[in-house]
Formats: C-alpha cells, sequence, structure tokens
C-alpha cells in the first residue's frame, strides 16, 4: 500500500512538472509574440518599436525562455503569483478571494450528483427495459447534451421573470453570511451537480447491471439473503468503484465546467475570474489560472485513485 | 470458367455500398438513433443551405426591428441591432458543425496515428508518448482549449486547432490498445514472416481494423466538440463576432443591458441542446451497431 502510495504522488508530480512545462509552451511560445495576446493584433500595430521593446524588457520577455520558465516556477513556489495587468488585486489575493466560492460550488456539486445519481442508478438497474428506466436513460442522456451554462441562464431569465428574484452580486464567505453565499453558490452547483449525476446514472446502472449478475451476487441471494440487503452489501460496493474513478473524472467537468456556469450566474468565483483573463487576453493571469486548476485536478485524481486503492483490496494488496 | 461468366457478377464492394448497408442496419436494428441521426443529418443539410433557407442575410441590421419578440415576419425575434435570430441561428449551425466536425475529425486522426505508432513501435517511444497524452489529459478539457484559442488568437482555424488538441489523448489510447491486440494475431505474424515492411504492417494490416474504433469515437466526440466550441464562444474565445456562432449569441444576449430577451437566450442554446443530443444517439447507435461487444452495455 505504501509503495502503491509513493508510486502514485511521485508520478503526479512527474505530472505537475509536465504540466507547467505544457502550459509555459502554450501561453508563452505559442503565441510567438505574447504582446500580441496582450494588446491584440491591432492594438500591437499601434505601439511603437520603443514601446515594445520597454514592454517586453518591463516584463522579462526579452530574457531566454527557459529563464523565463524558471523564473515563473521559482514565483509560484514562492506563492507569488503575479499581478494582474489590468487590477489592482494581486492573482494570489484573487485566488484566495475567490477560490472558496467555487471550490463550495465543486463540493456541493459533487455530493449533489451523488445523492441525485446514485438511487437513479440503483432503480434503473433494478428493472431494467421498463418504463421508468427507458425515462431514466433518456433524461441522463438529455442532461449530457444540455450545456449548463446555457441552463444557468435559463434559470436566471425565468428567477427573474417569475419571481423577479436575482442572486446578489457581492461574493461573501459562507461563515459570514450564510444565507447570502448559498444563494450565490446554489444555482451554479445544481447545474453542474445534475449535469454530473447524468454520467454517474449512466455508468452506475451499467456497472451495477454487470455486478448483479456475478456469482457472489447470486451465492448471497440463494443463501436466503434479502433483495435489499443482496444490493446494498454485496452489489453496490463493488458496483461503485468504477462509478468513484469516474467521479475523480467528472471534477474536470465541474472545474472546466464552473468557468461558463459562473459567467451566466454572474457568480463572483475564481471561474468568473477565468473567464475574465480570458476575455480581456490577461495572459500572466491566465497562465497561472491554467496552471492552478490543472495541479488541483491532478491532486483531486491522486486522491480519488488513493480513496480507489484504499476501497479496493485488489488494487491495495498489489 | 464458363461457369463464372455466366453467374451474375457480384456488386463490387465499394465504400458507398458499406455505407448504404450500414444506414439500413442502424435503421433496422436500433431505430432511436436512426431518428436522431435523420435529425442530425437535418441540421447538417440546414447548415450547408443555410443560404437558401434563412429568410434574411445574418449580419444584417433592421432597425425598426430591434430586439423585437418573436412575430410573423421574424419567428425568433430579433437581437440588439435588429438582426434575424432565426437566420443567425441557422448560420450559426455552419460554424458550430465545421468547427466540431473538423476538429473531431483532425483530433482523433491526429490521435489514432499516434496511438498506432505507439502501439506499433512500443519502447521508449511509447513511454514517453504515454506520458505526454498523460500530461495533455491533466487539463480538464474546455481550460486547455481556452487556452490554446486565447494564445493563438481568434478565428474558425485556431478554435479548431484548439478543440483538435484535447482530442489527441483518446484517440491516441484507443486506438494504442487496439493496436497492441491486433499486434499479436496471427495474420500479423504471418505477414511479418513473409517479410513485409513496418509501413506496410502497419498501414494495410493493422489499420484497417481500426476504422471501426475510429468511427465510434469520432462520432461520439462530435456532441462534446460542440458544447466545447459553444462554451468557447459564450466565453469569446471562440469565432469573434458578427459572425453567429451558438456561443457568441449567447454571450451576445448578456449584453444587451441588465435582463437578456429571453428569445435571445432561448433558440441559440436549444439549437446546442438538440444538435448534441441528436449526434450523442447517433453515436450510440453506431457504436453498438459496429462493436456488438458494447451493445446495451452504457
Amino acid at each position: 500500500m505504501y509503495s502503491y502510495i509513493a508510486r502514485r504522488l511521485a508520478f503526479g508530480a512527474l505530472t505537475v512538472v509536465g504540466v507547467s512545462i505544457m502550459v509555459f509552451v502554450v501561453m508563452r511560445i505559442l503565441p510567438g509574440d505574447p504582446l500580441v495576446a496582450i494588446f491584440g493584433p491591432e492594438g500591437m500595430t499601434k505601439l511603437t518599436e520603443e514601446q515594445r521593446a520597454s514592454y517586453m524588457s518591463e516584463l522579462g520577455l526579452s530574457d531566454p525562455l527557459w529563464v523565463q520558465y524558471l523564473r515563473w516556477v521559482k514565483d509560484i513556489l514562492r506563492g507569488n503569483f503575479g499581478q494582474s495587468f489590468f487590477r489592482s488585486e494581486s492573482v494570489a489575493d484573487m485566488i484566495l478571494r475567490r477560490g472558496p466560492l467555487t471550490a463550495e460550488i465543486a463540493l456541493i456539486s459533487v455530493v449533489l450528483s451523488w445523492l441525485v445519481g446514485i438511487p437513479v442508478a440503483i432503480i434503473s438497474a433494478l428493472k431494467p427495459n421498463t418504463v421508468i428506466d427507458s425515462v431514466v436513460r433518456f433524461v441522463s442522456i438529455l442532461f449530457i447534451a444540455v450545456p449548463g451554462f446555457w441552463v444557468g441562464m435559463l434559470i436566471v431569465l425565468a428567477l427573474l421573470f417569475w419571481f423577479g428574484y436575482r442572486a446578489p452580486m457581492a461574493g461573501v464567505g459562507f461563515f459570514t453570511d450564510p444565507v447570502g453565499n448559498l444563494q450565490l453558490v446554489i444555482g451554479p452547483a445544481v447545474v453542474l451537480g445534475l449535469g454530473q449525476a447524468a454520467y454517474i446514472a449512466r455508468m452506475g446502472r451499467s456497472s451495477l447491471l454487470e455486478v448483479i449478475r456475478e456469482d457472489y451476487v447470486r451465492t448471497a441471494r440463494a443463501k436466503g439473503l434479502n433483495n435489499r440487503l443482496v444490493i446494498a452489501l454485496h452489489a453496490l460496493p463493488n458496483a461503485l468503484l468504477p462509478v468513484i474513478t469516474l467521479s475523480g473524472v467528472l471534477l474536470g467537468l465541474v472545474l472546466a465546467g464552473s468557468i461558463p456556469v459562473e459567467r451566466a450566474f454572474g457568480t463572483p468565483g475564481l471561474g468568473y475570474s477565468m473567464f475574465q483573463a480570458v476575455s480581456e487576453r490577461d495572459v500572466f493571469v491566465m497562465q497561472n489560472l491554467v496552471f492552478l486548476y490543472s495541479v488541483v485536478f491532478v491532486m483531486l485524481n491522486i486522491l480519488v485513485d488513493l480513496a480507489i486503492a484504499l476501497l479496493d483490496p485488489r488494487i491495495r494488496l498489489r | 470458367m464458363t461457369t463464372t461468366a455466366n453467374a451474375a457478377p457480384p456488386a463490387p464492394p465499394t465504400i458507398l455500398g458499406a455505407i448504404g448497408r450500414g444506414i439500413s442496419a442502424l435503421f433496422r436494428r436500433a431505430p432511436l438513433s436512426a431518428f436522431w441521426g435523420v435529425i442530425a443529418a437535418l441540421i447538417v443539410t440546414m447548415a450547408v443551405a443555410a443560404p437558401l433557407i434563412a429568410p434574411y442575410p445574418p449580419l444584417k441590421s433592421d432597425f425598426r426591428a430591434m430586439q423585437k419578440p418573436p412575430s410573423e415576419a421574424h419567428w425568433f425575434g430579433t437581437d440588439q441591432i435588429g438582426r434575424d435570430t432565426l437566420s443567425r441561428v441557422i448560420y450559426g449551425a455552419r460554424s458550430s458543425l465545421t468547427v466540431a466536425l473538423g476538429a473531431v475529425l483532425f483530433g482523433t486522426t491526429v490521435g489514432a496515428l499516434w496511438g498506432l505508432a505507439c502501439g506499433y513501435f512500443g519502447g521508449r517511444f511509447d513511454m514517453a508518448s504515454q506520458r505526454v497524452i498523460e500530461f495533455l489529459q491533466s487539463f480538464p478539457d474546455l481550460i486547455l482549449a481556452m487556452a490554446i484559442a486565447m494564445a493563438l488568437g481568434g478565428g474558425m482555424a485556431t478554435v479548431i486547432v484548439a478543440i483538435a488538441v484535447t482530442r489527441i489523448p483518446f484517440g491516441g489510447r484507443v486506438i494504442r490498445s487496439v493496436v497492441l491486440s491486433l499486434k499479436e494475431m496471427q495474420y500479423v505474424e504471418a505477414a511479418r514472416g513473409i517479410g513485409a515492411s513496418h509501413k506496410r504492417l502497419m498501414f494495410r494490416h493493422i489499420l484497417p481494423q481500426c476504422v471501426a474504433p475510429y468511427l465510434i469515437l469520432a462520432t461520439t466526440h462530435l456532441g462534446v466538440a460542440i458544447v466545447i466550441e459553444a462554451s468557447l464562444g459564450f466565453l469569446g474565445v471562440g469565432i469573434p463576432p458578427p459572425t453567429p456562432t451558438w456561443g457568441n449569441m449567447l454571450a451576445d444576449s448578456l449584453n444587451s443591458g441588465l435582463v437578456p430577451p429571453w428569445w435571445l437566450v432561448v433558440f441559440p442554446g436549444a439549437a446546442i441542446t438538440v444538435t448534441v443530443l441528436a449526434f450523442n444517439l447517433l453515436g450510440d447507435g453506431i457504436r453498438d451497431l459496429l462493436d456488438p461487444r458494447l451493445r446495451g452495455s452504457v
């Protein structure tokens, strides 16, 4: 078990290094001229030669690329995420202020996806090919197809239209103002949660259908255990393993999905900052946020793998 | 000799014939998927024939009908500067489908060829490639696409590239595992035994067997690609306005004051949903058809 954890962590560290190189390549080398990325092609032509040179040296862009890369890594290790081009707040402060809101949305949505997805999967798998199963399957296919941010826009519109209600704009922490905070996060969390629930219901259904056919389930039934206990104690624990893995993959959907969804709801979370960074072409903020999101994604997936190892002796004892 | 000459010549196995047989099999075995396939075909037709179908030019402003709700003249209403929403939704299908098809074909093909090389050669090249693919998969799809689209600047080609890059790992992984098992097959061994070159083994003997998984991958990823394209448009890094895309129409609707008019929100989003639904269900049907082992499992 310990060697498994050590190996997984070492792989994780390697992945983070690889990801940092990839982010650097995409954000700094791909645009060719970073000033074009910052000012846009039209803005670029308005700059004089001297202005270009002074911006380049001011931003440290005239150094060799590997020097720039190492400086960026050093900054990040020190917790210095730089400064937005357009805002006075440092990126680190912005992350600390807005991050919790997005984390809260992600957490609630994952919990919600399990609370909705698993029961639906069980109902659907226990009565395969009935009306209720068909309805469940179609609804989950529909929920996978609907873009979350559009549902968000519709919810905002409907609440405004019928109830004249609009969620507060200001970001507040859960502990200072729980009611205001929940009004902010509940919309995005529900939209993202139901999107994941659809995937979980699909995966849970097929995995449960497979497990139910196994010999040990038949044995449990044969020894006279009632059906509810067979499902709850014998089938479900094994059927849930692939669902847990899927849930880890879906975290990517939540992290990325929260960007347009937060924009749709106007939620002042980190996803909204990402949207702002992208629309303002704020390369340096974007670079750090992309890196942060990927590292969080990698770490969460390591946690999921370790959870699986803990739950599944076949992996734990390997 | 004479007997064969008298017998009716069997129809030559053409690609068109294969497609025709596939379509009729789809209708017989998976009518629901076939129904959605028809809808997908209609959407594609709508995109191709946009200039013939659209009642107005998509960029023409009518300043006497600005931000008007749906009416007889404008079925889906008009936007802030009096452009017809229905026409823009129809033209939006063009950009969305071009980007999605281009990205999926490009990304899956690159991934598949890479996976073919990885699976066939193995060794260090494979090891290194698997690490790179892992790095690529450490980014949530949309975030990687956003970063690339932003880095390369707006435009259709960059959006296609941005989405294609996020599709590469899937093609790479799936085709690699298929190739790994094919490589051990006896007919491949036989071909190697009679001295076939690497090139011939890869492209004549192994690649044709990868067509089914390739098609399955491509169709199942179309829907994802459409959603990513719409999200990019919504976030302002997709195809830039005034070219209508469903994503940038939704983004545009938020710019019309505090409350977006409902028709500017409902119709483009519904177009995305129906299109993604159609392609996903068609993809499911094609997967079931081409890979009977998976039938009914998901």
